[in-house]
């Protein structure tokens, strides 16, 4: 009978995915837990890292700074994308296409690579800090925690602005008027009704950044000069530069995984009671505004998108420039790309096979687990859908350590394979895939199916000529967007590549580090064109819409 | 065309019954509605009976077969649902052909077929149409031609009508009870709507907690409701408290001989406002005569009603095509006359009084 086969197609795939889950998630961790529970020295347990962690100078300010990074970003990227959600959603904007466009370079270029722009204009040689020295301008090199917080800032908050956007469209414009019509002024309309109404996009947006920001290791690396945080301090001391200590990186990783845990936590509990719905009657509508309001309102939207973008806009233009050794000359050439295609040609193929491998696992096991997450709800699969939870809050370079320590000696042996590069990615990755096909299952609603039913059509047949055609489109988005996010992985794979499998981030970080600015700049190029090609696939697919982007 | 009969038909949700013991005969061609609160079990009751889902006890019979464990797909039942259910990436036509491609019948058939229950939904010319440049309106209509394109044995609709504004609604049943008689087809449609309810059905059945309450014409569940929740639910009526006595009605201070039935008890009185005669409007035989002071006046146009304090309780009457000192008449005292004619009776445990069997 077709329910019995159906039963058992379905749980092959509970039990398949739990134990893709617990090879490659629990079992990794569990490895950085008990790594740092041990004695380096006598291999006794003992609390002695974390004892370290909490006395040492250099580990607390670590924990500081990652706090100072976390909150800095967030905060940066929350007040530049609530206020280009509000201005472009509620006001007339010349272009917003444009803002649009902008907003999604800059979601979508590589993080790292706003770093060396930054620098770029405005380190220690900066072309914009030169420039204005030469009018007896002088501002300080950008280095340090502000530094680190300005890319955070800039880099982040397309995603709040994005969440945001869609949240403020949402709100019935009734509401609103509803507001002023009992006497509140508009200013004060703003602070006790609109902004509470998006507080869930808000919550949600704050979250995200604050978890990528303490997540980031290439910006802190690059720009943060002697600002540590407990990425780039793990990074050090698993990598070995001084010898290593796992241990001690291995209590960092679980102090930096516990701090995203508090923020998910505090999110929820500041959400606990406020979910809002509201049946959309009046679409908010934009004003017109005219004058000095006006032109006040373009400059400051364009200038939050041009500063956003200004990283990507940079490296393109500065990978034609002509180079010397490590120095731009004047002039416009393509001989850095020359060098590229020369000598660093293997890094894009890798990028290319590792990331597709990856997106072709995790779009098929993404569906298959969203599909039973959304249709099929019980024990088994609510606790499946936690544990998927989990990637969201490790960091690339725990789940880098966690691998390398975990499959670094049999029974499963991988180091130094392009495997276990892709199974990092495929790990962190299939979260987002398996919740956005069981989101998108729960829009096309169970009555479409009954209909196909009712006219003849078996369960199965019905779920395929119904179903799977309304969400494919979604799916396909995913797995670019899936590719997207592969091909820019950096933290994960600087711990897991050795020489033959580098990647494209990993040679754009080591050429940076190497001050060959050059390769790093034509490398970039290179990447963002092959990014910006999958968004406008992804885009396309999803019927524009900028959400499918997140 | 198929008669339906559905014998002991039981379901429970862990400890919940949803439907108790339900026993229906629904003649072929017949237009059956399932009316009842939200919760009553009708929508349980359709969706059982398409197979969406399993009975725990019963049978359903379809011109002398049990279907009741046959797999949905193969019952021939032709659904329309509350929200449209039109597939969003199909057109117009490839929705109302999508059907019959299952039963693979020839193309010329289909695009024939395709062509014909358009047109007799009055949709001819939207067949490339994809849904969402549709109205909810005309969605429900492709919704109705792509069930009805099957020809289907039984026809269910789900609350066919309840997302749509009020004129589109009107128009739509009428729509629906034409093409419905014209082809004769077995219809049982769900609805929580009373009004509707009585305009588009041949008999309809009221339900309640997951039990049939009563079954009977339009014009019997309106004028001879068995049941006091039939009566509360189906239109508007008047509840007073009253009492037998041995051959006599007693309510509030009066008392008047009601010699049908024996016996002695509480029992409630119900009329229907349209019922209730004021201030010595004509009327004939023995009636129940009350004083009331008028609290409220609707003026509705061709009617208005009447709020009125009684010492029995609260009587609401409808006067039809109110003269103009009727409408001013706020605060003022009135005779009040309820014909014993048009009178149930409803025992505490709400069945009605019959003649002769008030024990």
């Amino acid at each position: 009978m077709t329910t019995r086969f159906r039963f058992d197609l379905w749980t092959f795939v509970l039990i398949a995915a739990w134990i893709v889950l617990l090879i490659l998630l629990v079992w990794p961790l569990s490895s950085i837990l008990r790594a740092s529970l041990l004695d380096n020295d006598t291999g006794a347990v003992s609390l002695v890292h974390y004892i370290q962690i909490f006395t040492t100078k250099v580990y607390q300010r670590a924990i500081g700074n990652t706090f100072i990074a976390g909150i800095g970003g967030m905060t940066g990227a929350l007040i530049l994308g609530v206020t280009l959600a509000f201005v472009t959603t509620r006001f007339h904007i010349y272009g917003r296409a444009i803002i649009q466009t902008l907003a999604v370079i800059a979601l979508v270029a590589p993080p790292f690579i706003g770093a060396y722009a930054w620098i770029v204009l405005f380190g220690a040689s900066g072309v914009v800090r030169k420039g204005l020295a030469t009018i007896s301008v002088s501002i300080p090199p950008l280095y340090g925690v502000a530094g680190v917080i300005l890319v955070f800032s800039f880099k982040f908050f397309p995603h709040v602005f994005l969440i945001t956007s869609g949240a403020l469209g949402a709100i019935n414009r009734s509401v609103e008027e509803a507001a002023e019509s009992l006497g509140v002024s508009p200013m004060k309309r703003l602070f006790t009704v609109t902004l509470p109404l998006i507080l869930p996009a808000i919550a949600a947006s704050a979250l995200l950044t604050f978890v990528l920001s303490i997540a980031d290791f290439g910006t802190p690396r690059i720009i943060g000069r002697d600002f540590n945080v407990l990425a780039t301090e793990a990074f050090n001391l698993f990598g070995g530069e001084v010898g290593g200590n796992p241990g001690m990186a291995s209590a960092l990783s679980i102090v930096l995984i516990v701090l995203s845990m508090m923020i998910v936590f505090g999110q929820r509990w500041v959400l606990r009671k406020n979910v809002y719905y509201s049946n959309l009657m009046k679409k908010p509508e934009r004003k017109r505004v005219i004058g000095l309001k006006a032109v006040g309102l373009h400059v400051l939207a364009y200038a939050i998108v041009l500063f956003g973008a200004l990283p990507a806009i940079i490296v393109v233009l500065f990978s034609f420039r002509r180079t010397s050794g490590p120095v731009f000359q004047p002039g416009f050439s393509l001989q850095s790309y020359e060098k590229v295609i020369a000598t660093v040609s293997a890094p894009i193929w890798n990028t290319l096979m590792f990331s597709s491998a990856a997106v072709v696992a995790i779009v098929i096991s993404g569906t298959l687990i969203g599909y039973l997450i959304s249709r099929r709800p019980n024990i088994a699969t609510g606790t499946l859908d936690a544990l998927l939870m989990v990637p969201y809050i490790v960091p690339g370079i725990v789940m880098g350590i966690a691998f390398i320590t975990r499959f670094n000696d049999p029974p499963i042996a991988l180091t130094g394979t392009g495997l276990i590069i892709i199974l990092a990615v495929y790990v962190r990755r299939l979260p987002y895939s398996a919740r956005s096909v069981a989101a998108s299952l729960k829009q096309v609603g169970p009555s479409l199916e009954d209909a196909a039913v009712s006219l003849g059509y078996s369960p199965g047949k019905a779920f395929m000529k119904v179903t799977v055609p309304l969400i494919v489109p979604g799916i396909l988005a995913g797995g670019l967007m899936s590719f997207v996010t592969a091909m820019n992985e950096l933290s994960s794979s600087l711990v897991l590549y050795v020489g033959s499998t580098i990647t494209m981030p990993v040679r754009i970080y080591l050429s940076v580090m190497d001050g060959e600015y050059g390769t790093a700049s034509a490398l970039s190029t290179i990447l963002l064109t092959m990014t910006a090609v999958a968004v406008y696939a992804a885009f396309h697919l999803s019927g524009r819409k900028e959400s499918a982007l997140l | 065309m198929a008669d339906l009969k559905i014998q002991g038909l039981a379901k429970s949700y862990k400890d919940v019954r949803v439907l108790e013991s339900i026993d229906l005969d629904i003649a072929s061609g017949e237009f059956f509605t399932l009316l009842g609160p939200s919760g009553c079990g009708k929508t349980t009751l359709l969706r059982t009976i398409a197979g969406f889902q399993s009975q725990d006890k019963g049978e359903i019979i379809v011109k002398g077969e049990r279907i009741g464990t046959k797999p949905a797909h193969k019952r021939d039942i032709g659904m329309v649902f509350q929200d449209y259910a039109i597939f969003p990436h199909l057109t117009v036509a490839e929705n109302v052909a999508f059907g019959l491609k299952a039963r693979s019948l020839p193309k010329a058939e289909i695009e024939q077929r395709v062509i014909e229950s358009l047109k007799m939904v009055r949709l001819d010319g939207y067949q490339n149409r994809l849904p969402a440049e549709m109205s909810g309106g005309q969605q429900q209509r492709v919704g109705l031609a792509r069930a009805m394109a099957i020809r289907p044995t039984l026809l269910l609709m789900d609350e066919p009508l309840s997302n749509l504004d009020a004129k589109l609604r009107i128009e739509l049943r009428e729509d629906i009870r034409d093409i419905q008689r014209r082809l004769g087809i077995t219809t049982i449609y769900v609805t929580h709507d009373q009004e509707e309810a009585l305009a588009v059905s041949d008999r309809i059945c009221v339900m309640n907690k997951g039990h049939v309450e009563q079954i009977g014409t339009p014009f019997e569940i309106y004028r001879k409701p068995v049941r006091r929740f039939a009566a509360a639910f189906v239109g508007t009526m008047n509840f007073l408290p009253a009492r037998l006595d041995g051959g006599n009605l007693v309510v509030g201070g009066q008392s008047v001989a009601y010699p049908h039935v024996e016996g002695s008890g509480e029992i409630e009185v119900a009329i229907r406002p349209e019922n209730v005669l004021l201030a010595g409007g004509a009327g004939e035989g023995a009636a129940i005569t009350l004083k009331g002071e008028v609290r409220k006046v609707t003026f509705l146009g061709r009617e208005a009603h009447y709020t009125l304090k009684t010492e029995a309780g609260e009587i609401v009457a409808q006067v039809a095509d109110p003269a103009h000192d009727f409408v001013t008449m706020e605060g003022r005292m009135v005779d009040i006359r309820l014909p014993l004619s048009k009178v149930a009776l409803f025992r505490p445990n709400g069945d009605v009084v019959k003649a002769g069997s008030a024990r």
